[in-house]
């Protein structure tokens, strides 16, 4: 029963949307659109301040006051982390897991070559993040909601490289969608 | 208002949301940028439909708080690229990476690490690269109604039939691996339904389908008459103008581009005058007032129909692929020409200027065609092209349409027959 209930999506992809877009609308009008890449950056931009005080000072981004903000970005992100986790809990889905099923199906080697590429794909989500001005959270979902114009070429390039990026590193489709490791 | 607390709240919210969405699970996130499985597709659409509407919703109310992002295009466009290529590595992006790592995954866990070591890259390259890219395409904090001048409730409404219909055409596509194996709870009943109709095992479920592909091709019919009756209405609206048996009258704007329909009429635009230059038809006084409310309702009518018209062709396509009816080629033809009909009315002028101009028009633009010198032969033919040809053109392909969803229909009244024939295989 927890093995099938492991694959399960809780929610069909209407009830998901509507609540994800509530969830939305309702950040919009109590602070602005939610974001996810930033306090990345005010963490490191406060390790290196602390660190390397005197580099930080004549670096353009180090010394910007808006990125020594450990406001509501931050603990957004520590949210995120805490209802994540209740959710799994609640649902009986939190299970340690290292590989999914399409990694399987297309890469026999072991599931250190997918941690190396979960990290290389983490630094090239934030070094993008950070030159798009925003994630997938604030650039895509925030940008189309306010109808901002920096959705467009980013929306664009997005899905574009990441089809792309899709088709190379997972060419084959599993037959179904067997429980990850 | 944007206190820690507020945030861990709204966090809890989003992380949880992200679970229960099933966005968490990379094989989600390739599947769908693999086209092989269209949940994560649907439910993002609909996230990015239903946060614009309430988004838009709320500015009216003066409630929305914004944050609109620079347009720096070049670097938006290259930081894209980045996150398309980690996303496509990964499955994850920030978001459902963290809400991941929290369900359990260690490559998520180790992505989080990865995006901490690239927030760090950011930072290095930040004077050397960033700095220099900023100055490069920068059209400033702007958003798409500020940019063309077009009202944002069209925008909305624009982007919503678009989404609209992307949920729609992958409604009807069923996943290479049925939905069943991917854990949607009590989704695709029909996969076992189609399986039953497949092995010749369900006479009265496949009827039923035959008498839903009959509702449809009344629809459709119906729909077609529809637009043939606009097309028709608007073309001998023209033809009377500009053959002089109705004169233009009024004062117009002509600067101020305007949908048909639509409800951002500006001062100085008046609509024409009525009364003057008209001609008696059947006893009723028809003025060029009445003709530009009937190109105005019949350019709306039209692009409604059309869309709903390529919503039908989209039903029917997905009522004979799992009844298994046949004629799935005809109806895919039939829906990429309803398609292609929907997009050619739209009024992109609206929004991209004269570069780019869709078959409906405004009166505004009839009259300021009308009133220019055309006597050259090639703005003539410009002019008749723009006004007649263009939507002599959506009759052509309309009429292609219905003619293959007729070959369609013809393909299930075989199926019909042959069941008919042998009601018990």
């Amino acid at each position: 029963m927890e093995e099938s209930n492991s694959r399960t999506t809780p929610l069909p992809w209407w009830a998901a949307g509507l609540l994800l877009g509530l969830v939305q609308v309702l950040a919009i009008a109590l602070v602005g659109p939610m974001g996810v890449s930033k306090p990345f950056v005010d963490t490191d931009v406060k390790v290196l301040n602390s660190v390397a005080p005197e580099y930080s000072e004549k670096h353009p981004l180090l010394s910007d006051e808006q990125y020594k903000d450990f406001g509501y970005g931050w603990w957004f992100n520590i949210g995120i982390v805490l209802g994540a986790c209740f959710a799994a809990l609640h649902l009986r889905v939190w299970k340690i897991r290292t590989i999914s099923a399409w990694w399987r199906r297309n890469h026999d080697a072991p599931a250190l070559l997918r941690l190396i590429a979960g990290f290389c794909g983490g630094v090239l989500i934030l070094l993008g993040a950070g030159l798009a001005y925003g994630c997938i959270t604030g650039q895509f979902f925030g940008g189309w909601a306010q109808l901002s114009l920096s959705a467009i070429p980013f929306t664009i390039t997005l899905f574009g490289f990441g089809m792309l990026a899709a088709y190379i590193v997972y060419p084959k489709t599993p037959n179904r969608l067997e429980e990850e490791d | 208002m944007a206190s820690p607390v507020v945030g861990i709240i709204m966090g809890v919210i989003f992380g949880a949301s992200l679970v229960l969405a099933g966005l968490t699970n990379p094989d989600r996130i390739i599947g769908a940028l693999r086209l092989k499985d269209f949940h994560a597709i649907r439910t993002v659409v609909f996230f990015v439909l239903v946060a614009m509407l309430g988004t838009w919703i709320l500015g009216l109310f003066g409630a929305a708080n914004l944050s609109i992002k620079p347009a720096v295009v070049l670097s938006v466009m290259i930081g894209g690229a980045l996150i398309g290529i980690g996303l496509g590595l990964t499955g994850f992006s920030p978001a459902t990476s963290l809400a991941s790592a929290a369900s359990g995954r260690i490559d998520a866990l180790i992505t989080v690490v990865g995006m901490i070591f690239g927030a760090h890259v950011y930072i290095l390259i930040y004077p050397s690269v960033v700095v220099r890219l900023e100055k490069i395409f920068n059209f400033g904090n702007v958003t798409l109604p500020e940019l063309t001048g077009v009202s944002a409730g069209i925008w909305v409404l624009s982007i919503f039939v678009a989404g609209s219909l992307v949920l729609l055409i992958t409604w009807s596509m069923q996943p290479r691996f049925g939905e069943a194996d991917l854990g949607v709870k009590g989704a695709f009943p029909a996969s076992t339904d189609s399986q039953t109709v497949a092995g010749g095992m369900g006479l009265l479920l496949r009827s039923d389908y035959i008498k839903a592909a009959y509702v449809f091709r009344r629809w459709k019919n119906l729909l077609f008459l529809v637009m043939l009756l606009c097309l028709l209405l608007n073309q001998a609206s023209f033809w009377l103008v500009i053959t002089g048996q109705v004169e233009i009258s009024g004062n117009t704007n002509f600067d101020a581009p305007v949908v048909a329909g639509a409800d951002n009429t500006r001062a100085g635009q008046t609509t024409p005058e009525e009364g003057s230059g008209s001609f008696m038809l059947f006893g009723y006084n028809v003025t060029f007032g009445l003709l530009s409310s009937i190109m105005r309702v019949t350019s709306i009518i039209l692009i409604l129909a059309s869309a709903f018209y390529a919503l039908i062709m989209s039903f029917g396509m997905s009522v004979s692929f799992k009844g298994g009816l046949g004629g799935l080629n005809h109806i895919c033809g039939a829906l990429y020409m309803a398609l292609i009909i929907f997009v050619l009315l739209m009024p992109w002028q609206a929004f991209f200027g004269p570069l780019v101009l869709g078959a409906t028009y405004t009166t505004q633009e009839l009259i300021r065609w009308s009133t220019t010198d055309i006597s050259d032969n090639f703005t003539m033919v410009l002019f008749y092209l723009r006004f007649s040809g263009y939507l002599a053109l959506i009759l052509l392909l309309l009429i292609l349409t219905q003619l293959r969803s007729l070959r369609w229909v013809r393909a299930i009244k075989a199926v019909s027959r042959e069941d008919d024939r042998n009601p018990n295989p």
